[in-house]
């Protein structure tokens, strides 16, 4: 149940910068979720927490640095590499060293194999084991002195959507009960669902950090949706009153810096007769690459040549009108640096849209582990 | 220190390779030993007594001739392993994650890797002595076997520590396995060769350099009757202290290294 405080976390590799000045915290009882394009620096990042490369900066959990922790595996629980183990010692055997290390009885081996549903091939050589097997040993190492915090770098690589679903769930339900998970992932929609904190980062800088819902409504792609009998003079009042307006190909008008009651009045007092008027809600995704288009350390071509109309993509940056977010949004500056973690003033979920707040989906089972964890038997298809 | 010993007992135990190479250092060992007892007697060597033609089977042939000690490649290799592994399977974020204290890391792989060395050893003498009270005429073990026994048990150990050294150093476990055997087997006979004989031929000052090769200066501590070890009359060929001395400055070199870059380098 740790508060993980990172302060000024650097690492440069020669020349390289590759995390430059990272502060960030890490609250207990949620599930934060580290985002950033690839290179941006989020597993060097992870290892500098851990006390596992040389940079500049401290990390601390409940105050005290890692290197400084007794028995570190009953307080912070990591997984920084889909096959962290010798392929041909048992898994059971690769978790009782490392129970023994920190004086874990060997019972909690047997405990945590189950929990990650490696039951059935404790006594197997992990050389026989798929990725997603590897991933769920890691995270039974995790587990293993039943940490107040849980470190996790891409732990949803290779797993099935069965076990995503279990990984979701734990995660969550692990901290509902209090620990602080910090959780890497590409897999933007899943951690839309299990993440209620974001710290984003890209080319080693911090570019936000703070709740999720609070990230999603500063995206430039959260609009008023608007379908009128006379879209000119609409948009030509709309834009009087500071409003940007673009013209979608359908001949929609998505509309930013006004509420949807707002632009609901002014087409009545245009006389303007309205067909649709909607709030479109901007995804993490959408979100996501709005706030790091600038942060890619490796962008691909679209090998297409010369840019082709209509293949814009995330690559080509935000399409028309959504270059340039609000006045305030899109830079770390937007987002107050923690503690608090609250949206700083002029931030707030109200900013002339509404609800902004990017609600996950409910859970259907509530978000609780499944009674019927999935196990690998022989011959599984994830062997 | 206790968590990182416990740890380090547990992974040598659970690892196939920590048994089929301690297997092979002595079964190769003993079959040397059982070669050298059965078609060779005290009688056919005219520079050994019975009590260093004893030493000679107990020690797998060690002591005398150009036999080298082939239980020590092995135990090199596991050194090796015992490192390298760390960083050819990425099992070193693990084990500093559980263990961040490097330095008690480092010491808990000598002390186990030095314990299970000197077990096989011991395992080793234990049945050379057995071989040659089986198939030796009239043995004896004179007190001055004592020197080349225990200085055979040093140059095993202390090649074990040199291929964790090297596997901390180069941070590669092939690149240590090579190096730990392609030094002392390949590389370091060359030198002694060309060098001893520009020495005996007309430089002693050259030849006098066979004195600082570390391996070739470990080997010859082990040799019985000493005076046989290398060139002689030529240049000054050193003592069995001060060769010992020079083998064991040389693992403290590599060993030395190895820590360094073990406690100062990312995982």
């Amino acid at each position: 149940m740790a508060l993980i405080q990172a302060r000024g976390l650097s690492k440069t590799f020669g020349n390289k910068a590759a995390v430059r000045g990272l502060s960030f915290d890490v609250v207990p009882g949620s599930v934060t979720g580290f985002l950033g394009p690839n290179g941006a620096g989020k597993s060097t990042t992870m290892r500098l927490m851990l006390g596992l490369d040389n940079g500049e900066g401290v990390t601390t959990y409940d105050g005290v640095a890692y290197r400084d922790l007794k028995q570190p595996l009953r307080h912070v629980g990591s997984v920084l590499d889909a096959k962290p183990f010798h392929p041909t010692r048992k898994a059971v055997n690769h978790l009782r060293m490392l129970a023994i290390s920190n004086d874990i009885p060997t019972t909690r081996v047997t405990d945590v194999i189950n929990i990650v549903g490696l039951g059935d091939v404790a006594n197997a050589k992990p050389k026989t084991f798929s990725l997603g097997m590897g991933q769920r040993l890691g995270i039974a190492t995790a587990l293993l002195g039943d940490p107040g915090t849980l470190i996790l770098d891409e732990p949803a690589n290779g797993l099935d959507p069965q076990g995503v679903h279990w990984l979701r769930n734990m995660l969550k339900t692990l901290a509902a009960q209090g620990r602080s998970i910090f959780v890497s992932s590409h897999l933007l929609s899943e951690m839309a669902l299990m993440a209620d904190h974001l710290v984003v980062v890209g080319r080693g800088m911090l570019i936000a950090s703070g709740k999720m819902s609070d990230f999603i409504s500063t995206s430039a792609r959260n609009a008023v949706v608007i379908r009128v009998d006379n879209p000119e003079l609409m948009t030509r009042e709309l834009r009087a009153r500071n409003a940007a307006v673009v013209t979608e190909p359908d001949g929609k008008l998505a509309v930013t810096g006004m509420d949807s009651d707002a632009v609901g009045n002014l087409a009545h007092e245009l006389g303007v007769r309205i067909f649709e008027l909607s709030n479109r809600q901007a995804t993490l995704e959408e979100a996501f690459l709005d706030a790091t288009g600038a942060s890619e350390e490796f962008r691909a071509s679209m090998g297409f040549g010369a840019q082709q109309p209509g293949f814009g993509g995330p690559m080509a940056g935000p399409p028309p009108g959504y270059g340039a977010p609000p006045p305030g949004y899109g830079s770390s500056a937007g987002y107050g640096a923690p503690p608090g973690y609250g949206a700083p003033p002029g931030y707030g979920p109200t900013q002339g849209y509404g609800a902004s707040a990017y609600q996950p989906p409910a859970q259907p089972d509530g978000g609780q582990p499944r009674a019927d964890q999935p196990t690998y038997q022989d011959g599984d298809d994830n062997r | 220190m206790t968590g990182a010993l416990k740890y380090e007992w547990v992974r040598i135990r659970t690892i196939a390779s920590s048994y089929w190479m301690s297997g092979l250092a002595i079964g190769l060992s003993v079959g040397i030993a059982l070669l050298i007892a059965l078609f060779s007697s005290a009688d056919d060597v005219a520079e050994l007594n019975i009590g260093q033609f004893t030493s000679w089977v107990v020690t797998a042939g060690a002591s005398f001739a150009g036999i080298p000690v082939l239980a020590a490649a092995f135990f090199a290799t596991m050194g090796a392993m015992a490192m390298g592994h760390e960083y050819r399977y990425g099992t070193n974020k693990a084990t500093l994650t559980a263990l961040p204290d490097r330095v008690a890391v480092y010491v808990a792989k000598v002390v186990v890797l030095v314990s299970w060395v000197t077990a096989a050893v011991a395992t080793i003498l234990l049945l050379d002595l057995a071989v040659a009270w089986l198939f030796m005429r009239d043995p004896e073990l004179s007190s001055e076997a004592v020197r080349p026994i225990i200085n055979y048990w040093g140059y095993c150990v202390g090649f074990a520590l040199a291929g964790l050294g090297l596997a901390a150093f180069f941070r590669n476990q092939t690149g240590a396995i090579v190096a730990v055997l392609v030094w002392p087997y390949v590389i370091e006979p060359i030198l002694y060769v060309v060098l001893g004989t520009i020495g005996e031929a007309s430089n002693a000052g050259i030849g006098k350099l066979t004195n600082l090769l570390p391996s070739s200066a470990g080997r010859r501590s082990i040799f019985d009757p000493y005076e046989l070890a290398g060139f002689a009359g030529a240049f000054d060929v050193w003592g069995v202290g001060a060769s010992t001395l020079v083998f064991w400055v040389g693992i403290a070199i590599v060993t030395a290294a190895g820590v360094a870059s073990f406690i100062t380098r990312d995982a």
